[in-house]
């Protein structure tokens, strides 16, 4: 049953407390929006087949606490993330103030330099906006992010960032293939090893 | 096309031909091969070749004439007859064609040297013929194709471009090139050769097919590509070949000998073949134009005799650094990497009759020679130190025996490890904390000692005392001063109490997934890396490791902070290793904190003379931070030592239950608020309206990265459901619960509502609105996601006791983690160890390199450093890299050694350092530098220039040395050098400075010129004649062009 999954992919979701990270994956696994959903508490863990241009990929998501006191507990599910989903409330500029914060503890705890990362504006929904558009696209392509709005209340854009997150993944080399094929380094071309029988390069003596 | 090879009459002096040998060389071993190949028609053999040709030459013409497909025609039909001969031509023939080597070549002469700065490049396919297989390469010198324009201008009949490169003389002697570009100077060529496995073409017949196949397939197709056959056995490098252009062919052909005639050991001998092999009609013959190089080898380099030694671990011990200390990684080759130097002494051009040279004289001599070239011979895997030390712990990697089956015994297992843990155990009960200030690593030392001898029954450890008192005073430096309070000993020697130095080197660790070269893990892995390389190998390495753990479990034991390491949590971003050491830090600092706090009790009872952070005056609270220490004023003895083991994990809820303290009556009849840490900011309470204070909180529970994949495992496990998440959170309610009692203690007659306002502002939505009187009052309320009815947050909240966090269940609780630390400690294996370890070892290896190098300065060095880098830090930082790419790692850093090595020998050979005259310093430096980049280098004013009169010099004092040794020398005095005279020259008069070098090792002539052939009517075609002599062999190279139309 499995056997046509190419990989299973590790993803995070930070950011903080009430943009509605647990509302997106909820949102994203069971295409429900449940405004009854407690505060998280620790870490969550979801699972979602998707699949991506014919490729069946098994996403395994970590929806992390954006509670400050919940911190120091969540920045061990950094390890081994390939990709992070990093969101703030569009209504709510201190959630998008914190960014930065939330970038640099990424950079310090997840094991790769090539994690794949998304920006997501939640609750586009609500009237009251605080952040323009533009902004977060400003932010995201400064730090080299990929950037979608969505709400998870009335679904915008929710299926289409774990798509694009999961296709950009796929095609990052050495990302999801843990590693394998890290080419080596050709140094010099120290061919004495050539001489003698020939028919390759060599010198006179 | 006949091939008849000693057997044919010939037209006379045809060098090529067996006969034209003495038959004391006949008489070689088959080594010894002639090769002729002769045109002719009506051969025996083949009668159907001939026609073949002549009708592949016809239709060629056809086309040219007029460009019909016929030739597909032709093909097809021939097809469904072919022969396994004609199926070969035609796979030949395709071949040619895939690779668009059809038509007319073009190209300029090209630059000086773009033979050896130009990049080549190789295409192969596989041929059978029935079924043995060849191999078709097609080499060729990349080239920028701005050349289209020249391409457009080529006029009908002008030369092939490999018939023009015969006389080009812009890339002579390159230094390293295909043997068929050094002996013809072609930029393009295509070689079939037997493909692997397949056994050489050694019969004359086959070298004759071979060949005419070629012919017809050139012929067919109008390839202009010069194509040649591989012969006889590889090693030979025996080549025929054959290049067509319109109306014209060259034919290359060659002789490999042993041993050489000696009509051939000099340039007038050579000509003379020349001459006779061109056969050329016209009197007085068009000049011949000559080119040689002789190669002269030093080997001997004893003025200079190799410096570096394996540091002696002895001395170090003994208080000597003898280039090596604790810490650092020794460096350099132990033998010279710099074999030899070869000297190439070069006539670029030179015209028959400006110089002489004969069997009786000569005025070749090298001193004079306008060009002067030189390169070295690296020592082929020179003896590295560093290389060394990485490579042979790398290998402690693979043993596969543990600690105990090393040393002999399970000492640790019977009455060590055993007796260690109820002894620590005991020691949690004990008030009162043991004496430290006697520490001493050596006391420590004996007693492991006596313990493993006790096992052993011998009188020997793999380590002696000396070695390892050493060891461990560097790996625990806070032990060797008895007189500081060893509690104080963090302060001195914890990185942490520096800010790191905040630069790349330093970071590094990062990259690797090692640890910072200050740490106690990189120290560790230093020692260990010496101890297997000078003391006992793997033997040596379980020994300290066993030293190691045991000192581990001293500290914990005694409330000692291990030194070396950053404190706080485990850094997930360093090895395992490091983590499990900070975690046990953790432990210590805990456990500390817990038994001081006990001490300062006890006294206070026997003395009420309240502290300083005495919690009575509740008002003034002092607790200092959030640390354990803050804890120490507890009046109510509160240890709980868990030593029940349920799960922490499972039991936040039940432990808060559990939690209640023996007293709990008072304790919740009290309202006393207790664990207070600040204010927060100016909130109040909603219901008394009393400040808001944030409460002392329990540091959550550090964690080693293992721990929190095994954590992770378990709530994955739990899975998706509702319950799964609810259970998940449950799980990890712990911190959360015991966070809300504290707040409850802080905050006498709180509601969730203000615990809500400071753990999770947000949630806390404040409103404005107008109350009835028209006024606007700001109006709070919860969340709507916190008012869902039995939510975790509202759970947690009503069963949470007001009991300050030092009152509370451990969340963390350190004696078990501690206990779990120190066995696995114990059962890592010395090749478990060296895996935990390597990322350090090639961390410090690669700042080894990286020092080094910034002694020497060579450019290329730092790019492959650079290179290392980015390479190491893909493969180190995820878990269990595969052996094959460490191997990689640890050659390149070997490499970068060697390299670095090589650029020191070469300046001590040149005496760079010894050179006074800045300028001249620096060219030479230069000129030195220059070896490691090119493979060939050129001696600016030949033997004239500074650099030449070095060398001369080298070649000098060498001769002057080896001379005694032979025979004719020993008799003369060793300044009689006009005397002196090789064997082989023995006849020849020397002149100048011949006798300062030795006989050359090699001598290369090319001879060219253009004339016509075969008739004095032909075209006059280019002609070209390489011969070199080595000691091993003498080959004679020759591509002879002619007119196939006018003959
Ligand atoms: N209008 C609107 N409300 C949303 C949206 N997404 C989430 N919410 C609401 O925002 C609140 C917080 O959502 P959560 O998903 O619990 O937030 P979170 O980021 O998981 O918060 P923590 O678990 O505390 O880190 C909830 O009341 C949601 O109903 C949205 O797209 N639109
Ligand atoms: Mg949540």
């Amino acid at each position: 049953m499995d056997e046509d999954i190419l990989t299973t992919l590790k993803i995070l979701i930070i950011g903080e407390s009430g943009v509605g990270k647990s509302s997106l994956l909820l949102r994203f696994t069971d295409d429900t929006f449940d405004p009854e959903l407690a505060a998280t508490i620790g870490v969550d863990f979801k699972v979602k087949t998707i699949s991506v241009d014919g490729n069946k990929a098994k996403l395994a998501i970590w929806d992390t606490a954006g509670q400050e006191r919940f911190r120091t507990l969540t920045p061990s599910y950094y390890r081994g993330a390939q990709g992070v989903i990093l969101v703030y409330d569009v209504t709510r500029r201190d959630t998008f103030a914190k960014l930065d914060n939330w970038l640099t503890e990424l950079e310090t705890y997840c094991t790769r330099n090539d994690i794949v990362k998304m920006l997501v504006g939640n609750k586009i929904d609500k009237e009251n906006r605080e952040v323009d558009r533009n902004e977060g696209l400003k932010f995201a392509r400064k730090h080299s992010m990929l950037f979608i709005e969505a709400s998870a209340k009335t679904c915008d854009g929710v299926q289409c960032a774990f798509e694009e997150l999961v296709e950009k993944i796929i095609q990052t080399p050495g990302l999801w293939e843990s590693e394998s094929q890290n080419r080596g380094v050709k140094l010099s071309n120290d061919e004495d090893g050539h001489r003698g029988a020939c028919g390759g390069y060599c010198s006179v003596l | 096309m006949v091939i008849q090879p000693g057997k044919c009459t010939t037209t006379q002096g045809d060098m090529f031909s067996m006969k034209a040998l003495s038959p004391a060389h006949i008489a070689q071993p088959s080594n010894d091969v002639t090769v002729r190949f002769r045109r002719a028609s009506g051969s025996p053999c083949y009668p159907s070749h001939n026609s073949f040709r002549e009708a592949a030459g016809l239709q060629r013409f056809m086309m040219a004439a007029d460009s019909e497909p016929e030739s597909e025609v032709f093909e097809i039909t021939d097809f469904t007859t072919a022969s396994e001969w004609e199926r070969f031509i035609s796979k030949v023939e395709e071949v040619l064609n895939d690779w668009k080597l059809i038509g007319a070549s073009s190209g300029k002469s090209l630059e000086k040297g773009a033979y050896t700065t130009e990049a080549w490049e190789e295409k192969s396919d596989e041929i059978a013929f029935a079924d043995f297989r060849f191999s078709v390469t097609h080499h060729y010198l990349v080239q920028e194709s701005n050349d289209k324009d020249a391409k457009e201008e080529l006029v009908e009949d002008v030369l092939p471009v490999s018939m023009q490169d015969l006389l080009c003389m812009n890339n002579d002697f390159p230094p390293r090139a295909h043997c068929l570009v050094r002996w013809y100077g072609l930029r393009e060529f295509v070689v079939i050769a037997p493909a692997a496995n397949n056994d050489a073409v050694l019969s004359e017949s086959k070298c004759n097919l071979l060949l005419s196949s070629v012919s017809i397939a050139l012929g067919n197709t109008g390839c202009q590509v010069p194509v040649f056959v591989q012969i006889h056995h590889k090693w030979r490098r025996m080549y025929v070949g054959e290049c067509q252009g319109p109306g014209v062919r060259t034919d290359f052909e060659m002789v490999h000998l042993r041993k050489v005639p000696s009509q051939y050991t000099h340039l007038s001998g050579l000509l003379d073949i020349f001459k006779s092999k061109i056969g050329c009609p016209l009197t007085p013959l068009p000049p011949i134009n000559i080119s040689i190089r002789l190669t002269y080898v030093l080997q001997d380099w004893q003025q200079y005799f190799w410096p570096q030694q394996p540091p002696d671990i002895d001395a170090l011990v003994g208080g000597e650094v003898g280039g090596l200390e604790f810490g650092k990684l020794p460096f350099g080759a132990c033998e010279d990497p710099i074999s030899e130097l070869h000297l190439a002494t070069t006539w670029p051009h030179l015209t028959e009759g400006i110089i002489v040279d004969n069997d009786v004289y000569s005025d070749l001599d090298p001193l004079q020679a306008p060009q002067w070239s030189v390169r070295v011979r690296k020592a082929d895997n020179p003896q590295c130190l560093l290389s060394d030390f990485v490579n042979e712990f790398f290998k402690v990697c693979r043993r596969k025996e543990s600690t105990d089956e090393i040393l002999g015994r399970s000492a640790f297992e019977e009455d060590g490890k055993d007796a260690d843990i109820s002894h620590a155990l005991s020691k949690l009960t004990e008030p009162a904390p043991v004496p430290i200030h006697k520490l001493s690593v050596t006391n420590m030392v004996h007693t492991a000692k006596k313990k493993i001898r006790k096992h052993r029954g011998i009188d020997e450890s793999p380590l002696n005392n000396d070695v390892l008192n050493t060891i461990l005073l560097y790996l625990f430096p806070d032990a060797a001063d008895k007189l500081t309070d060893v509690s104080e000993a963090r302060t001195s020697t914890s990185a942490g109490s520096l800010p790191p130095p905040d630069n790349e080197d330093y970071n590094l660790y990062i990259q690797f997934k090692s640890a910072p070269s200050d740490s106690l893990t990189y120290k560790l892995a230093l020692c260990l890396c010496m101890i297997n390389f000078y003391h006992g190998g793997v033997k040596g390495v379980a020994h300290l490791w066993q030293e190691f753990v045991l000192e581990m479990r001293f500290r914990w034991e005694n409330n000692i902070f291990i030194p070396g390491l950053a404190s706080g949590a485990p850094d997930l971003r360093c090895c395992l290793l490091h983590q499990k050491l900070q975690m046990l830090n953790c432990c210590i600092e805990r456990k500390k904190a817990r038994d001081e706090g006990k001490k300062v009790n006890s006294d206070r009872s026997s003395a009420d003379t309240g502290k300083p952070d005495g919690s009575k005056e509740s008002d003034k609270e002092k607790e200092v931070g959030k640390s354990w220490e803050s804890w120490s004023d507890s009046e109510d003895e509160f240890f709980e030592c868990l030593s029940d083991t349920e799960d922490l994990k499972a039991n936040g809820q039940e432990g808060g239950k559990k939690g209640i303290p023996k007293d709990g009556s008072k304790e919740t009849i009290s309202l006393k608020p207790e664990g207070r840490l600040h204010q927060h900011g100016n909130l109040t309470l909603l219901h008394p309206g009393d400040p808001l204070y944030v409460p002392v909180t329990q540091e959550p529970a550090p964690m080693t990265e293992d721990l929190l994949e095994e954590q992770s495992e378990v709530l994955a496990k739990l899975g998706t459901s509702a319950e799964g998440a609810h259970l998940r959170a449950r799980m990890q309610s712990a911190c959360l619960l015991s966070d809300m009692e504290s707040f409850k203690a802080a905050n006498p007659g709180c509601c969730l509502e203000d615990f809500v306002r400071w753990y999770s502002p947000r949630d806390y939505i404040e409103e404005e609105i107008v109350d009835e009187k028209g006024n606007v009052v700001i109006k709070g309320d919860l969340s709507a996601r916190m008012k869902i009815p039995s939510n975790m947050w509202v759970e947690a909240w009503e069963t949470a006791k007001p009991i300050p966090a030092r009152r509370q269940r451990r969340l963390f609780d350190d004696t078990r983690e501690a206990e779990k630390v120190l066995h696995y400690l114990a059962v890592q294996k010395p090749a478990d160890l060296a895996r935990h370890l390597l990322p350090c070892v090639i961390h410090a290896a690669v700042l080894k390199v990286k020092e080094e190098e910034s002694l020497e300065d060579i450019s290329s060095v730092k790019k492959i450093i650079k290179l290392i880098i980015t390479h190491s830090s893909k493969v180190l930082r995820f878990p269990n890299p595969e052996d094959k790419k460490l191997e990689e790692i640890i050659g390149q850093i070997l490499s970068v050694e060697a390299t670095i090595a090589r650029a020191r020998s070469l300046k001590a050979k040149f005496g760079v350092e010894k050179c006074d005259k800045e300028e001249e310093r620096k060219d030479l430096e230069r000129f030195v530098n220059s070896f490691l980049e090119q493979p060939e280098v050129s001696v600016i004013g030949a033997g004239r220039g500074p650099a030449g009169t070095i060398i001369h010099k080298l070649f000098m004092s060498a001769q002057r040395l080896t001379e005694p040794t032979e025979e004719t020398a020993s008799m003369m005095p060793l300044d009689d050098e006009l005397k002196r005279s090789g064997s082989m020259d023995e006849k020849r008069m020397n002149l100048g400075s011949a006798a300062d070098f030795p006989l050359p090792a090699g001598r290369e002539v090319i001879l060219r010129t253009t004339v016509p052939r075969p008739a004095p009517y032909s075209k006059a075609l280019p002609q070209r004649m390489y011969s070199v002599l080595t000691k091993e062999d003498f080959r004679l190279a020759g591509a002879f062009s002619s007119d196939t139309t006018f003959f």
